[in-house]
This record gives C-alpha cells, sequence and structure tokens, in this order.
C-alpha cells in the first residue's frame, strides 16, 4: 500500500501501535505525574532540569512578521524535542525575547537571557543588525550561539567568532550556485538591490558569481530600502543587457516586482533575483507580475526533486497546520519556518554528539558542530548540509525555481558541495 | 535659593548619587546594567530638555548628536592602537559638537514646529548617510569594537568591570547634570528661559536670539553626543538605528514623562519609562506598546507637568 500525505503526517511524532494496554499504561503515567508535578515539561520528564534555549526575536517592530513565523518553525522543532525524549532526557525550555527590530533592545535582551534567564545556548536572530550587535554578549559569557535567520556575509565572515554558527546559507553561496544559471540565461546584467549592508553585500556577491561564469554586469541601482516608490529608480534602468536581478526583502520585494512589471522591465528583460523577492507570504501581493522570475532560496514549499521526500512532507504538513494562526494569508512554510526548525535541531544533534549538560560545556558543544554533517531527516528535511571548521558556516542544497501560475518550479537543485566559496573569516583567539 | 535651600539640595545630590553609586553592588547582573544605560538615556534626555524645556525649541535631532557621538567613539577606538578612553570621548564629542553646530546654524532661523522639523530632517539625512555608507560606518550592521581602559595608555590602564563602568558612567552623568545646572541658572540660562516665554520681547531688548539659539543647540547636542560617547563604551557597538529619529522622539517623551524643564525629570522619566517598558514587555509580549500606550497618554492628560511636576505638587498639599 502506498503511503499517503496524512500517513506522514501521522508518523511524524510516534510510528508505533496504540493497544489498550498501552493506552492504560500512558494514561496512568501521565496521570501520576500530572499530580505529582504540575510544570508541562515535568510532567514529561519528572525532576530533570530543562535545557534553557535563549531566543531572541522581533516581535514587535518592522520585522515583526518575519519573527513570528520564524518562532512556528523553532517551536516545532523544541516541541518534537520534548515530545521524543528531549536531549539525553532533559527536557528543553524555550525563552523567547523581542527585540523589537532594535539593536540596542537586541543586546539589551540578551543580557537579560544570560544573566537572569541563564540560558544554556542561544538559538535565533533575525535581523543581522540585532545579530551582530548580540554576537559579543554570546560570546563574552561563552554561550554558544545558533544563528536562526540573520543573513549577513559578515557574521561567519569578517565578524566571525567561536561561539556563532549559522547553519543555513549565506548570499556567496547562493552566488556561486546560481551563477551558471543565470549566465545561460544571459549574458549581461543589470543589479538592482536593496542600498544598505546586506544588498551591498550580495549585490557583490551575484556580480563575482556571475563574472566568475563568463557572464558581465553592465549596472546596478541602489534604492534605498522602504522606497514605496521605486520609479525613480527603476525608469532609469535601461540599455543593452539581458537581463534584470534584484536584491529585495520583505514590501520591497513586492515593490519591485510590481514596478519593474508596470515598467515593462520584467517583459523586455529576463528577471530574476534573491530567492526573499519571492518568498510565499510575498506571492498573493505580486500576483501574475512576479510571473516568470527567476530565483533561488535554501527552501521552497513543493515537493519537487529533493524536496519531494517524507521528511519534508510531514513538516510541510505540521508547519502549515501551525501557520495558519500566525501568516493566515500564506499559511506554508518559508524558509524562516525551515531554517528555525533546523537551526534548533543542529543544536540537539550537537549537544547530543558533545554530552553537553550546561554551559560550561560549550567548548565541547562547539567541537561537537565544527564539520558536522546532517542528514536528510525529520530533523533536517530541507536536506543534507554541513557545517564547515573554518568559519562556522553550513552549505546545503541550493533551490532554484521558475515562479510559473503563481507557483514554484523547481529547475535544478545545487547540491551543497557545489555551493562552497571560500572562508573569509579569521577566527579571533 | 536661600543657604537652607542650598543645603538642601546638596543633601539631595548627595543621598541620590551615593544611592546609585550603591546600586551595582545589591543588584543582580541584568538590573545593574540596566540602570547604567538608564543614567546614559537620562543624559541625553537631559541635554534635550535644555531646548524643550529651557529655550522653548522641540528638537527631533537628539538622535543625530546621540548617534554622532557613538560614532564618533567608534571611529576612536577602531582606528587607534591601543583603544584610548579620553580619545574616544574627545572624538565623539567633536563629532556631536559639529553636526550640532551645522544643524544650529540652518534650523534656528526657524520657530516652532518649523524647528522641530528642520531638526527631524537633519537627523534623517545624518542616518541616511550613515546607513547608506556601509564601507565607512557598516551601514545597517553598524560597527563593532572594543571598550578601551580607564585611564592613560602607556601609564596606567584599568580594564573596567561592570560595577567600574557604571560608577563611570555616574560620575559623568552627575557632573554633566551639575553643569547643566549652573549654565541654565547663569545670565545665559536666564536668556535662554526669556527666549522660551517670548522671542521677540527678548529680540526687542537687544538680545541676538539666534546666538543665543545656535550655543543651546550646541551645548544640548554636545551632551547627547557624550550620553552617545557613554553607550557606545558600554555597549561596544554602534548601529544605524542611534541616529533614527524614534530615538529623538524617544527622548521627547522622557521629557513629557518626566517634567520639562527641571533636567532631573527627564531622568526620571527615561528610568519609569524604561522600567516600566521592560515590564510590560515581560508579561503583555508582543502587546506591550499598547498598555505603554496608554499609560502616557493618562500622563499626558492627568500629569501635564510630568511625574517630577506632579511628585512636587502632591508633596506641597
Amino acid at each position: 500500500m502506498t503511503k499517503t500525505w496524512n500517513d506522514d503526517n501521522e508518523d511524524f511524532w510516534y510510528s508505533g501501535k496504540v493497544t489498550r494496554r498501552r493506552l492504560v499504561g500512558w494514561g496512568g503515567g501521565i496521570l501520576g505525574a500530572t499530580m505529582l508535578v504540575p510544570a508541562p515539561w515535568r510532567a514529561a520528564f519528572g525532576a530533570e532540569k530543562p535545557f534553557k534555549v535563549g531566543s531572541l526575536q522581533p516581535l514587535t517592530g518592522p520585522a515583526a512578521p518575519g519573527g513570528k513565523t520564524s518562532i512556528v518553525g523553532l517551536q516545532m522543532a523544541v516541541d518534537r524535542i520534548n515530545k521524543t525524549g528531549g536531549i539525553h532526557g532533559r527536557p528543553v525550555q524555550l525563552i523567547i525575547e523581542d527585540d523589537e527590530s532594535k539593536p540596542d533592545v537586541g543586546r539589551r535582551k540578551a543580557q537579560k537571557l544570560v544573566e537572569e534567564d541563564e540560558v544554556d545556548v542561544s538559538c535565533g536572530g533575525f535581523l543581522s543588525n540585532v545579530c551582530l550587535a548580540c554576537m559579543p554578549v554570546w560570546a563574552q559569557n561563552k554561550i554558544v550561539n545558533m544563528i536562526s535567520v540573520c543573513l549577513d556575509t559578515t557574521i561567519t565572515g569578517s565578524a566571525c567568532n567561536k561561539y556563532t554558527f549559522r547553519p543555513f546559507d549565506a548570499a556567496p553561496a547562493q552566488a556561486v550556485a546560481f551563477g551558471p544559471e543565470l549566465v545561460k540565461l544571459g549574458k549581461k546584467w543589470h543589479i538592482v538591490y536593496a542600498d544598505y549592508s546586506w544588498g551591498q553585500s550580495t549585490r557583490d556577491a551575484y556580480a563575482e558569481g556571475i563574472k566568475k561564469h563568463g557572464g558581465e554586469v553592465v549596472g546596478a541601482t541602489g534604492i534605498p530600502i522602504g522606497t514605496a516608490d521605486m520609479t525613480p529608480f527603476l525608469s532609469k534602468i535601461t540599455g543593452n543587457f539581458d537581463g534584470l536581478f534584484g536584491i529585495f526583502f520583505g514590501k520591497d520585494g513586492v515593490t519591485l516586482g510590481n514596478q519593474a512589471y508596470d515598467l515593462g522591465l520584467t517583459k523586455k528583460y529576463k528577471f530574476a533575483g534573491d530567492g526573499a523577492i519571492a518568498v510565499p507570504s510575498n506571492l498573493p501581493a505580486l500576483g501574475n507580475k512576479i510571473e516568470g522570475f527567476y530565483g533561488i532560496d535554501r527552501y521552497i514549499p513543493v515537493f519537487q526533486g529533493p524536496l519531494d521526500n517524507p521528511y519534508n512532507r510531514r513538516f510541510f504538513a505540521e508547519a502549515a497546520k501551525r501557520l495558519k494562526t500566525v501568516a493566515p494569508q500564506a499559511p506554508v512554510p518559508d524558509r524562516y519556518v525551515q531554517s528555525n526548525y533546523e537551526a534548533m535541531n543542529c543544536l540537539k544533534l550537537g549537544m547530543e554528539k558533545s554530552g553537553f549538560t550546561g554551559r560550561k560545556d560549550s567548548n565541547k558543544l562547539i567541537a561537537a558542530l565544527e564539520g558536522l554533517h546532517m542528514k536528510l531527516s525529520d530533523d533536517f528535511p530541507q536536506g543534507d548540509k554541513f557545517l564547515r571548521k573554518e568559519d562556522h558556516q553550513a552549505f546545503l542544497t541550493e533551490f532554484i525555481y521558475q515562479i510559473k501560475g503563481g507557483k514554484y518550479h523547481l529547475i535544478e537543485a545545487v547540491p551543497a558541495d557545489k555551493t562552497v566559496y571560500p572562508s573569509m573569516c579569521t577566527m579571533p583567539a | 535659593m536661600t543657604k537652607r535651600d542650598t543645603r538642601s539640595f546638596w543633601i539631595g545630590f548627595a543621598v541620590i548619587v551615593a544611592l546609585l553609586a550603591a546600586a551595582p553592588l545589591v543588584l543582580p547582573p541584568f538590573w545593574r546594567h540596566f540602570v547604567t544605560e538608564i543614567l546614559i538615556w537620562g543624559l541625553l534626555a537631559m541635554s534635550s530638555d535644555l531646548l524643550i524645556g529651557y529655550t522653548g525649541l522641540i528638537s527631533f535631532g537628539h538622535s543625530a548628536f546621540f548617534g554622532l557621538g557613538v560614532y564618533g567613539a567608534a571611529a576612536a577606538l577602531l582606528l587607534v592602537a591601543p583603544p584610548n578612553l579620553f580619545l574616544a570621548i574627545a572624538l565623539g564629542l567633536a563629532a556631536a559638537a559639529l553636526v550640532a553646530g551645522f544643524v544650529a546654524f540652518f534650523s534656528t532661523r526657524l520657530r516652532d514646529i518649523y524647528f522641530a522639523i528642520t531638526t527631524l530632517i537633519f537627523s534623517q539625512i545624518f542616518y541616511v548617510i550613515i546607513f547608506t555608507w556601509t564601507s565607512v560606518t557598516g551601514g545597517e550592521n553598524g560597527l563593532t569594537f572594543t571598550r578601551p581602559g580607564l585611564g592613560v595608555p602607556g601609564l596606567y590602564v584599568v580594564r573596567f568591570t561592570p560595577t567600574t563602568m557604571h560608577w563611570f558612567v555616574l560620575a559623568v552623568v552627575a557632573l554633566s547634570y551639575l553643569v547643566l545646572r549652573r549654565i541654565t541658572r547663569s545670565p545665559f540660562g536666564m536668556v535662554l528661559q526669556a527666549i522660551r516665554e517670548n522671542e521677540g520681547r527678548t529680540r526687542a531688548i537687544g538680545y541676538h536670539v539666534e546666538h543665543y539659539k545656535i550655543v543651546a543647540v550646541m551645548l544640548s547636542g554636545v551632551f547627547a553626543g557624550l550620553a552617545g560617547v557613554l553607550y557606545a563604551l558600554q555597549n561596544e557597538f554602534a548601529a544605524a538605528d542611534f541616529v533614527f529619529f524614534l530615538v529623538s522622539g524617544e527622548t521627547v517623551i522622557y521629557n513629557v514623562m518626566g517634567g520639562i524643564g527641571t533636567l532631573v525629570g527627564p531622568i526620571v522619566g527615561a528610568a519609569f519609562f524604561l522600567l516600566l517598558r521592560e515590564a510590560l514587555s515581560r508579561f503583555f509580549t508582543e502587546y506591550y506598546l499598547i498598555p505603554l500606550g496608554v499609560i502616557f497618554i493618562a500622563m499626558v492628560i492627568f500629569m501635564p507637568q510630568g511625574l517630577l511636576g506632579f511628585a512636587r505638587r502632591w508633596l506641597n498639599r
């Protein structure tokens, strides 16, 4: 009998049979535990002290929508860890703090997590400026910091440190993966980018990726973030080139897609860009104006190619169920849900491997995480990946896709080893 | 001020400084850090009180002065090895003074809402420059650096601990308060208050109002820059967000909550606002801004003179 989607979903937490005897046994056990210790995690784990995982997320401010979906992934991973016996039999307690999308508040909250909550590890961070402001706090207190969304290249580059890890991709890896496909689409490109540090570093990475494969970047246009009317910038983009490459995220991605279409740029030129432009939450606002867009991302909500696996189906189903309350307009998991889910599981794997018992074992945990290989599984539904020892940067499969009929169509899955770029990190002593 | 008043003031001042000095010895680490931060934001609020409360100019440019103080200190700490505390302070103050002078030159020709809008626009111009000039300022990511030691490099340097950092900040803030108090009570301060009360009449009796306003903005900017330097020293990072106008907005809120035209009021306002925000965010997580906003509106309606004004009235009953 073939497995259906629902079958997979039911298998997600428990794969054994439910018999009457087991049911009575479980019921008795749970009842007894509940009577003895009221806290929910104690009911499951007796008197075991939980591992405290601190997480900085933007619950207010401009990045709040992304922060809320990120928590879905993180909470999913923690719930699953706790339901399957915790880590070394100890439950995981997630402590989330709102960084208000501001670096100064993020830093203060990181201090709180360290000094007041006494967290064992950190897993979170959405905006790169908040991540970068908080990295010294984790390092000074010798706490392993698993970044879950922050994208800036410098995190595992010039600002790298011993305690910070990024278990998902960075712009240079995407550029290495996308370069050959872009040059196949067209030799000459014009890059339009969000004019601030992330956009600028991503622009440089793609320009290098395009040039490396024989292409040429004939021009670049920077647009300040939050620009509601991009027409004055976009209308100046003319000339003899084949493709327009966009580097934007959030509502700026929607503005670019809509206004580039209205000005006829997406008809005249091939339109490609960073996957952040066409994340699932942006698609409803982009409508048919994003038709034909080529993008790259570490995760897209499809069951095609390597993503057509039972683990991803289970991950998708559970995430979609939870996202209905958080993001009802597009309740499908995106890269933020995926990277938070896998970041927590990456920590779990490292903690299990190293015999981590608390902050004092941070060095053991770091040794276990450096060079860690993660295999496609319920923990890592996106696919295989590894954490490079030199800069604590992960490399994973990249998905090149095109939007057709308002849906993602996978063109190519670039394996992790084909996305590697040279390390830019000099670990501080 | 009678002799008795003077003695009461100094006794009160000494008691408050002693209590603040003892705070890091009794408070848990997080709250120790928090009190130090309150002092820094309090200094920023106090600096803007010189304009809002004493000169009658509502400034939304204080984020630029504060931010330039942060970036000035950051530049000194990143470019000069070994990091030098006094150079960081000097460069931070110079950057803030330069920007304050520039803003003052153009904005003091205007009054009321036009002054407020001009300062707001200037702060946004500096924000955009810092945000996009990534190669120099680090852009959105900002800059991280190492805190210098306390002392003169090459002669005697001792590393800051959280407690000595707190005492250093307290000493600077207390000294700044005394200097600002002296300024507001000097003939110069009296002219500023005359400008606040009736600018036309002040001009009519022969004062060059624009010059006074320029000096007031520059002085205010220098103290805001000093707050920025202290923030950089305590937190070891600079971010473009510090130059964003929201910081100026919060500074005005500290003034309104604490009581404008009192110097101490803005520090009280900053403490009240920051503690309230911290407490509410623990209970209401992402919805904490709603009760915070309601409390602020209620305070504006029922305590228009701020916490200090309210306390004064209550004590005088």
